[in-house]
C-alpha cells in the first residue's frame, strides 16, 4: 500500500435549499517522495480536494489513507497531531503569525509537532532550514516587515522544519512575481528530494509544471487527466 | 515558547489599555472597600473591637438594645452556664465639655475585661475626642444630671453608632440613666460562627458579632450600599475582560485558525489568553494594591478609611477568578473557529 491514497471523495455544500456536488468521486495515489500537482479551471474542486486530503474538513463519502491508517474514520484529536507531526501546509498567503519572529515561527512549529531534538539541535536545524530558504539574515524580522516572498519562503521553511512526510500547498506562489514563483518552487523541489517528502500541491500556473513530477487536472469535480511524468 | 508575553510585547499599547483600565477599577473597588471597612470601625468598633462570641438580649427587645434589659436573676443564670460572661449596657447621650460645646456620645458601662475599668465619678473616651482638644482632669457634664465626671483618660477605637464612647462606672451608670439592669451579654467563644449553635438561655435571643452588628440600623444601610457598590466594580470589571478579550480575539481568529490548521491544540490557545490576562492583572493589581496603601497613609485622619492587606489581597483574587472567567467565556471562540474559515479568509 502507498503512503497516500484517496479514494472515492465525495462533498457536496449545501447552499440553502439546493446541494451542490463539488467533488464528485476522486481517486489519487500520490507518488512517494514526488511532487504531484493539482490543476484545473477556477471552482473545479481543487482546494476543496486539497483541504479534505489534509483532514481540514471532512469528505462527505469516500476515504483517504496515510500510512495505513484511514484519516476519513479519525477523531479530530487523532487527526490533529498527524497534521501537527506528519504534515505540512503552506497556504496561498503566508499566514505567519505577526508577533513572532521569524526564527520564532519555526520554533513554534517544532514545539507544536512535539519535536523529540533538544533546543540546541532545534536551534541548529533552524538555522539550517533558514538558510535553506535564505532567510537566516532575517531571522530576528517581524513578518510587517518582510516582502511577500520572505513571507512565502518563511512559510516553506516553517511547512518542513519538522521533517512532516507530506506537504500540501495550495497556490504558494500566486501572490509572487514570476521570478520569485520560480524560486519557491525549486525551493520546494530541492526540499522535497533532500527530505523524501511527499507533495501535493495546487497551482494554475503552468510555468510551476516543470517542476513536477506528476500532473491531474480536474474539472467540475472529476479528474480528467493524470498524468505522471 | 512563551506566546503570551510575545504577543503582550508587540501589542503594547492595546495591553496597556486594558491593563490601566483593570488599574483604575479595582483602585476605585480597594478605595471603597476601604471606605465600607472604614466606616465600619467608626460606626461600631467598639463591638467590632470584641473577640468572636456570642450575645444575648431580650428576646422581648426585638433586636433594639435599648429596649433589653437582663435582670439580676437572668445574670446570675448565664454567669453559672459560663463564668466568663460580660454584660454591658450602652445609652446614646450627649455632655457637655469644659468650652461650654455640646457633644454626641455613647456612653457604655460594663463589668468585664473586654472595656476599660472606670472608677465612680470617672469617665475614660475614645481618644477621637482627644484630639478635639478634651484633656484628662477635664470634668464633663449633662444638663440632666445633677453631678459631673472626670476625664480619666482615653481608649483607642472605640465608638458605636459614629459616636465616641464614653466608659462609665456602672454604678454610675445606674443612677445617670435610672436603672439597674444591663442591656446585653457576651459571652467570647471562638469557635462559634453561628448563633444557632449558642447555649440557650429562657427569654434570650443570641447573636453572632456580624448579626449584632446589624442590629446596629445605620451600620447595614453602609455597608449595603458601599459592597453593592464593590459588587457591582468587581461584576464590571469580570465584563471588562470578557469585552476585552473577546476584541482582542476576533481580531486574532485567522491566526488562531492557522494555528489550528498546523496543529496546535485549542487548549494552548487558551493557555496563551489566560496568561496574558494573568499578567495584566497581576501587574495592574499590584500597582493599586500599592497606591491604595499609600492613599491609607496619606488620608487625612478623620477620614474613615481603614484598608488591610488581607482586604486587597482577598478582592484581588476575586478580580483574577472573575477576570478568569470572563476571559475564559470570551475564549469560546477560539473553540468555535475551524481551520477552514481562517483558510479561506486569506484569500479574499
Ligand atoms: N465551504 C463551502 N461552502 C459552500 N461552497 C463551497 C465551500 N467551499 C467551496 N465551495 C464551492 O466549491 C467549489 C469549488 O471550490 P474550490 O475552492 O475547491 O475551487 P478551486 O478549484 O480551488 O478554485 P480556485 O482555482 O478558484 O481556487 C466552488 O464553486 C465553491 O463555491
Ligand atoms: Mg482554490
Amino acid at each position: 500500500m502507498s503512503l497516500f491514497t484517496i479514494k472515492h471523495v465525495r462533498k457536496t455544500f449545501a447552499h440553502g435549499e439546493v446541494k451542490e456536488e463539488i467533488l464528485k468521486g476522486i481517486d489519487v495515489t500520490l507518488s512517494e517522495g514526488k511532487i504531484t500537482a493539482l490543476t484545473g479551471a477556477s471552482g473545479s474542486g481543487k482546494s476543496t480536494l486539497l483541504t479534505i486530503a489534509a483532514g481540514l474538513q471532512t469528505a462527505s463519502d469516500g476515504q483517504i489513507f496515510f500510512e495505513q491508517q484511514e484519516l476519513t474514520s479519525m477523531r479530530k484529536e487523532e487527526l490533529r497531531q498527524i497534521r501537527a507531526k506528519q504534515f505540512g501546509f503552506i497556504f496561498q498567503s503566508a499566514h505567519l503569525v505577526p508577533f513572532l519572529t521569524v526564527e520564532e515561527q519555526l520554533a513554534l512549529m517544532l514545539e507544536t509537532a512535539e519535536s523529540s531534538l533538544s533546543k540546541q539541535e532545534q536551534k541548529k536545524e533552524i538555522r539550517q532550514v533558514l538558510e535553506l530558504v535564505d532567510m537566516w539574515k532575517r531571522k530576528d524580522a517581524y513578518p510587517p516587515s518582510l516582502s511577500g516572498g520572505e513571507k512565502q519562503r518563511v512559510a516553506v521553511a516553517r511547512a518542513i522544519i519538522h521533517s512532516p512526510k507530506v506537504l500540501f500547498a495550495d497556490e504558494p506562489t500566486a501572490s509572487l512575481d514570476s521570478k520569485r514563483s520560480q524560486e519557491v518552487m525549486k525551493l520546494i523541489q530541492k526540499l522535497s528530494k533532500e527530505r523524501q517528502i511527499t507533495v501535493l500541491m495546487v497551482t494554475h500556473d503552468m510555468e510551476m509544471l516543470p517542476f513536477v513530477d506528476h500532473v491531474i487536472k480536474m474539472k467540475d469535480g472529476i479528474i480528467i487527466n493524470d498524468i505522471t511524468a | 515558547m512563551n506566546m503570551a508575553w510575545k504577543e503582550i510585547k508587540k501589542n503594547k499599547l492595546r495591553y496597556t489599555i486594558l491593563g490601566s483600565i483593570v488599574f483604575l477599577i479595582s483602585l476605585l473597588t480597594f478605595i471603597i472597600s476601604g471606605l465600607a471597612n472604614g466606616l465600619s470601625q467608626d460606626n461600631a468598633s467598639l463591638i467590632k473591637n470584641l473577640p468572636n462570641g456570642i450575645f444575648y438580649m431580650e428576646e422581648e427587645a426585638d433586636e433594639t438594645y435599648s429596649f433589653s434589659s437582663l435582670s439580676k436573676q437572668q445574670q446570675q443564670e448565664i454567669t453559672e452556664e459560663e463564668s466568663e460572661a460580660a454584660f454591658f449596657s450602652i445609652q446614646m447621650g450627649n455632655f457637655i465639655d469644659t468650652s461650654d460645646k455640646q457633644r454626641s456620645i455613647a456612653y457604655v458601662a460594663a463589668d468585664s475585661a473586654y472595656f476599660p475599668e472606670v472608677n465612680p465619678g470617672e469617665v475614660i473616651l475614645d481618644a477621637s475626642l482627644e484630639d478635639e482638644g478634651i484633656a484628662v482632669g477635664d470634668e464633663i457634664t449633662n444638663e440632666q444630671w445633677n453631678q459631673s465626671l472626670t476625664v480619666a483618660g482615653f481608649a483607642e477605637h472605640e465608638k458605636y453608632s459614629h459616636s465616641p464612647a464614653a466608659f462609665i462606672n456602672p454604678d454610675d451608670f445606674q443612677t445617670l440613666f435610672h436603672t439597674d439592669s444591663m442591656q446585653i451579654a457576651f459571652i467570647a467563644d471562638s469557635a462559634i460562627q453561628n448563633a444557632d449553635d449558642a447555649p440557650i438561655f429562657e427569654g434570650l435571643q443570641a447573636f453572632s458579632n456580624n448579626e449584632f452588628l446589624n442590629t446596629i440600623p445605620s451600620y447595614n444601610a453602609e455597608q449595603m450600599s458601599l459592597n453593592m457598590i464593590v459588587i457591582f466594580l468587581l461584576v464590571i470589571s469580570g465584563m471588562l475582560f470578557a469585552i476585552f478579550f473577546y476584541m482582542i480575539n476576533v481580531q486574532k481568529l485567522g491566526i488562531y485558525g492557522i494555528l489550528k490548521a498546523i496543529g496546535m491544540k485549542t487548549g494552548a490557545l487558551f493557555q496563551m489568553m489566560w496568561a496574558q490576562m494573568f499578567l495584566i492583572s497581576a501587574f495592574s493589581l499590584i500597582l493599586s494594591i500599592l497606591i491604595s496603601q499609600v492613599f491609607q497613609s496619606l488620608a487625612p485622619s478623620g477620614m474613615p478609611f481603614h484598608l488591610t492587606w488581607q482586604a486587597t489581597g482577598l478582592l484581588s483574587l476575586v478580580f483574577i477568578i472573575i477576570g478568569f472567567i470572563g476571559a475564559t467565556l470570551s475564549g469560546i471562540q477560539i473553540k468555535r473557529v475551524e481551520p477552514m474559515q481562517a483558510i479561506q479568509q486569506g484569500e479574499m
